[in-house]
């Protein structure tokens, strides 16, 4: 087992990191009613961690019985059936989801999900009929009608299910699901806390510390807990005892965009542009997410630009990125990024150089 | 459909001949031929061959009164429906009625062996299979059986039941598919047809039976019914039977593959029938018939009309004839819209003084109001929009009433506009995005990367606003898509502003799809494999989990291979999985060729 899943804190006594945040949650399910909730916060700053602990919190060890399936929903949207599949987890007490991997048709998915769960409640030990969770996760990705229809499903149904949501940035969630949840802020851990939590993974383990080292790690994982426990355990693997100048391996898919940097930089034309292609493909196959990459490669070029041509090529990455959210394919837009980056260096080499 | 544009182009230049009399009327006029000869050519051939006249006389009595609705109820559409109905005086007035008793494409119908108008060589070929079987040498498909002296039994196509009509009607009638009729026609032929002909006194009477119009069948099941029932008929058959079949259907559904006539004959061969390919009857012939027809009717039509309508007919000789009638309804009119628009496509030829030039002018050039609409495979509109080829110079741009910037001004695209290319092609739109942007980077030169960058830009255009209309159906109507389309193909004609020197090129299937499909999988995958490994619900984010998680865990895993980009190659790299590449450049058909020639 991953040491991020060893020492994820199971229940709310045992949250370090948060554990402010963790009293108030405790309190709330004390006292019987909860209320929708939307954590929101950087990524790997323990919003999973709280709401897993929230939940068995609930409901007991039960909720921990977990099964993961892919479920096929058929909606009917009047003129034809859809059919969406969808991966989710689920125990009796709760289902969790990803409503924006269905693209554009998540709407259906949300309102759907929903009734359903709606219709086959669980009954408590005292007959009373319980409530159920759902989480809801990347609920910023939602498209805004599936916001929409998700604002009305929570009302509709807000006695039988309670909603999670869970997302990076509240600011793209729209006003009308905001004020009808409990907001709660997880904030990205200090690096102080970081490592805190390293040392306390180092000691449970056994490990020896050098000075420095802990910290070295934090100021790498850039505040993000999760990536700071997976680097930690990538350097146990790859040398203990741990030396004080050791480096953490770079991430296979970050070097694969710097090597697409590098080609982009070397050569600008269409065949060139092709083999980019080619690439990005791969990256795509793998699942990297696009914006992932256009943020990675972006950052990668912007190293070794003129400081003339950054804003522009800034300008041209939020353009391609926005037209990657508007449309379906993210390739077309990626591509087209790299076509207009290729455009403006190469007219900046032959007017620079000639 | 596309028909539309052409017809009103002609409005503004028959306005002009027209003078001032008939000004008021002249926006509204040119509808009336846009309908007219697709109603009558649709009745020639979805109806019953057998009674063609009573079937159009009903249909024609129906629209005669339609006009006079319209009549009382504005004046303003007074001048619409004159025209309306004088287009069809004609035809609808029982005097006329007896002028024009008999459709010309009926009246005309070959009785003999020389006026076909089919190639020697092909007739012989029939003949003599014919002969063959009825071992009859004196004896020599209708104009060779009437030579013969033969009858033809023929399959009289049934008036189809639609399933949704009975469901409607309900009545007691029991609903007999055109697969189930045709089968029992079959069935009738193998077990009586040596008792037919025998009754009559003409005991060495001959029988063909004619097969026209095999039944369309959707999904194996009934078409392995089908087959079995054909192979059976050729097995046992003691008649000579003529099946014909026509590859007009293939360029029509693109990508709906429920009609195979290519399944079909091999099928046949393979049961034992014998083949005899027919091409598209050529130009000249169809005009030597049409001719003769004018000649025998006594209209005179003028020779560039003539020549106009065959070679608008696409190969289509019954086409040809049906709007050679239409045409000589009407002479004064007519004559002159097509003569002005004859006159301005010769008059564009011989400026570029390629006769290759009207094989494709007569489509672009099309403002006569007859001609039936082209087809093109998919590949065909694609190569058309990546070769992307133009004029060579362009001496229109100096009449241009606003001169655009160097940078901006293309010279005039050698084809039709791009939307009625699409439109032919009938593609759904976003796999026509993905063809064009899977293969057009192999068309922009290598030193042109600005090209590069325009093109790509509006696919990422046409890209967002297929994705915009989310419930966008299959139905390429919808307004979106078309717009999509349209700025996908012009963007990608547009902005391949120095295209790569002219070489073979093969089309590859959109490799996206596969990226698509191995993503799906994969992901599920990485989920599970996931899941497994935390036993908890815990799994955080995709994206996280993907960009995070996994590329660690194959440095701590307990499969620690390293650190590899080669990990990630599974899958894409290599195969062109799925389509075979297909060639454009030529092959496809003859009407590519002739462009390639220009």
């Amino acid at each position: 087992m991953l040491w991020v899943d060893k020492y994820r804190p199971k229940t709310l006594d045992k949250v370090t990191v948060h554990d402010q945040v963790a009293q108030n949650l405790r309190k709330l399910v004390s006292e019987q009613d909860c209320p929708h909730l939307l954590f929101y916060g950087a990524s790997g700053s323990g919003k999973k961690t709280l709401i897993l602990a929230l939940i068995k919190q609930m409901f007991g060890a039960g909720a921990e019985k977990v099964k993961l399936e892919n479920k096929t929903w058929k909606i009917d949207t009047g003129t034809r059936t859809l059919e969406i599949e969808l991966a989710m987890l689920s125990s009796s007490h709760h289902v969790e989801m990803n409503p924006s991997d269905a693209g554009f048709q998540d709407r259906y998915v949300v309102q759907e999900v929903i009734k359903e769960m709606a219709k086959n409640r669980p009954i408590d030990a005292k007959g009373k009929r319980a409530f159920k969770v759902l989480v809801l996760n990347e609920v910023d990705k939602l498209s805004r009608e599936a916001q929409h229809s998700l604002r009305r499903t929570m009302e509709k149904y807000s006695s039988s299910c309670r909603l999670i949501l869970c997302c990076n940035s509240s600011s793209k969630v729209t006003e009308a699901v905001r004020s009808r949840c409990l907001n709660v802020r997880v904030n990205a851990p200090s690096e102080d806390q970081i490592v805190q939590v390293l040392e306390f993974i180092g000691k449970k383990e056994n490990l020896h510390l050098p000075p420095g080292f802990a910290a070295r790690i934090a100021a790498q994982s850039n505040r993000n807990l999760r990536r700071a426990i997976l680097f930690f355990e990538t350097c146990k693997v790859q040398q203990y005892p741990f030396t004080s100048n050791q480096v953490v391996p770079p991430l296979d898919w970050e070097q694969y965009v710097s090597e697409i940097a590098t080609d982009i930089l070397t050569e600008q034309s269409p065949k060139r542009l092709y083999a980019v292609r080619q690439k990005f493909y791969e990256l795509l196959v793998n699942c990297i997410p696009p914006e992932s990459i256009l943020k990675k490669l972006l950052a990668e070029l912007l190293r070794k630009l003129d400081a003339d041509l950054k804003h522009e090529i800034c300008h041209w990455a939020a353009h391609y990125e926005h037209k990657m959210r508007l449309g379906s394919k993210a390739i077309f837009h990626l591509e087209a990024f790299v076509a207009k980056f290729m455009s403006v260096y190469k007219e900046f080499l032959v007017a620079t150089f000639g | 459909m596309g028909k539309r544009p052409p017809v009103v182009v002609l409005s503004s230049s028959s306005d002009e001949d027209g003078g001032g009399g008939r000004r008021g009327s002249s926006t509204r006029r040119p509808r009336t031929p846009a309908t007219a000869p697709a109603r009558v050519r649709a009745q020639a051939v979805s109806g019953s061959r057998k009674k063609p006249r009573r079937e159009s006389s009903a249909g024609r009595g129906r629209r005669g009164s339609e006009p006079a609705q319209y009549d009382s109820l504005k004046a303003e559409f007074d001048m619409l429906s004159e025209d309306f109905s004088e287009c069809f005086n004609d035809l609808s007035m029982p005097g006329s009625l007896q002028k024009t008793k008999e459709l010309w494409v009926d009246k005309y119908t070959p009785n003999s062996v020389a006026a076909l108008a089919v190639h020697k060589k092909k007739v012989e070929d029939v003949k003599k299979w014919l002969e063959e079987k009825m071992k009859e040498p004196k004896a020599t498909v209708k104009a060779i059986a009437a030579d013969l002296g033969a009858d033809i039994y023929e399959w009289a196509t049934p008036v189809p039941t639609l399933w949704t009509e009975h469901v409607h009607a309900n009545s007691g009638l029991r609903y007999i598919s055109k697969l189930e009729e045709f089968e029992n026609f079959v069935e009738k032929i193998r077990k009586y047809t040596v008792l037919c002909p025998t009754s009559t006194k003409s005991q060495r009477k001959l029988t063909i039976i004619l097969i026209d119009d095999i039944p369309v069948t959707s999904g194996k099941v009934s078409f392995a019914r089908l087959g079995k029932c054909l192979t059976g008929l050729i097995q046992s058959t003691q008649v000579p039977t003529v099946i014909s079949l026509t590859h007009y259907h293939k360029s029509e559904s693109n990508d709906t593959a429920m009609w195979n006539s290519e399944d079909i004959e091999s099928l046949l061969q393979g049961a034992g029938a014998h083949k005899i390919a027919f091409n598209p009857v050529t130009t000249n012939s169809i005009k030597k018939i049409l001719f003769r027809i004018c000649k025998e009717e006594s209209c005179d039509a003028s020779e560039e009309l003539l020549h106009q309508i065959a070679i608008s007919s696409g190969g289509d000789i019954r086409h040809a004839i049906m709007s050679l009638q239409y045409h000589c309804l009407h002479p004064r009119r007519h004559s002159s819209a097509l003569s002005t628009s004859t006159a301005r496509a010769g008059s564009k030829s011989r400026d570029s003084l390629v006769p290759g030039q009207v094989s494709y002018g007569h489509s672009s050039a099309l403002p006569s109001p007859c001609g039936r609409d082209e087809t093109l495979t998919l590949f065909h509109a694609l190569g058309k929009f990546l070769h992307n080829k133009r004029e060579i110079s362009d001496a229109d741009i100096v009449l241009e009433p606003f001169p655009l910037k160097e940078n901006l001004r293309r010279n005039s695209l050698k084809m039709d506009v791009p939307e009625k290319i699409l439109s032919q092609a009938h593609g759904k739109v976003r796999t026509v995005a993905d063809f064009l942007y899977e293969n057009v980077l192999d068309f922009i030169d290598n030193e042109a990367v600005d090209d590069a960058w325009v093109v790509v830009s509006y696919l990422s255009e046409a890209d967002c606003l297929l994705t915009g209309s989310p419930i966008a159906s299959y139905n390429s109507e919808n307004m979106a898509q078309l717009i999509a389309a349209s700025v996908a193909a012009r963007g990608v004609l547009f902005g391949n502003a120095h295209g790569a020197t002219s070489r073979w090129h093969t089309i590859r299937s959109p490799k996206l799809w596969q990226t698509e499909q191995s993503f799906r999988s994969n992901k599920d995958q990485i989920l599970k494999e996931r899941f497994d490994c935390s036993r908890t619900c815990g799994s955080c984010n995709f994206s996280d989990l993907v960009t995070e998680f996994k590329p660690l865990e194959r440095w701590i895993g307990p499969r620690n291979d390293g650190p590899s980009i080669g990990c990630l190659a599974h899958g894409v790299g290599d195969s062109l999985l799925g389509l075979e590449s297909l060639d454009v450049d030529g092959n496809n058909s003859e009407d590519d060729d002739e462009i390639e020639d220009c």
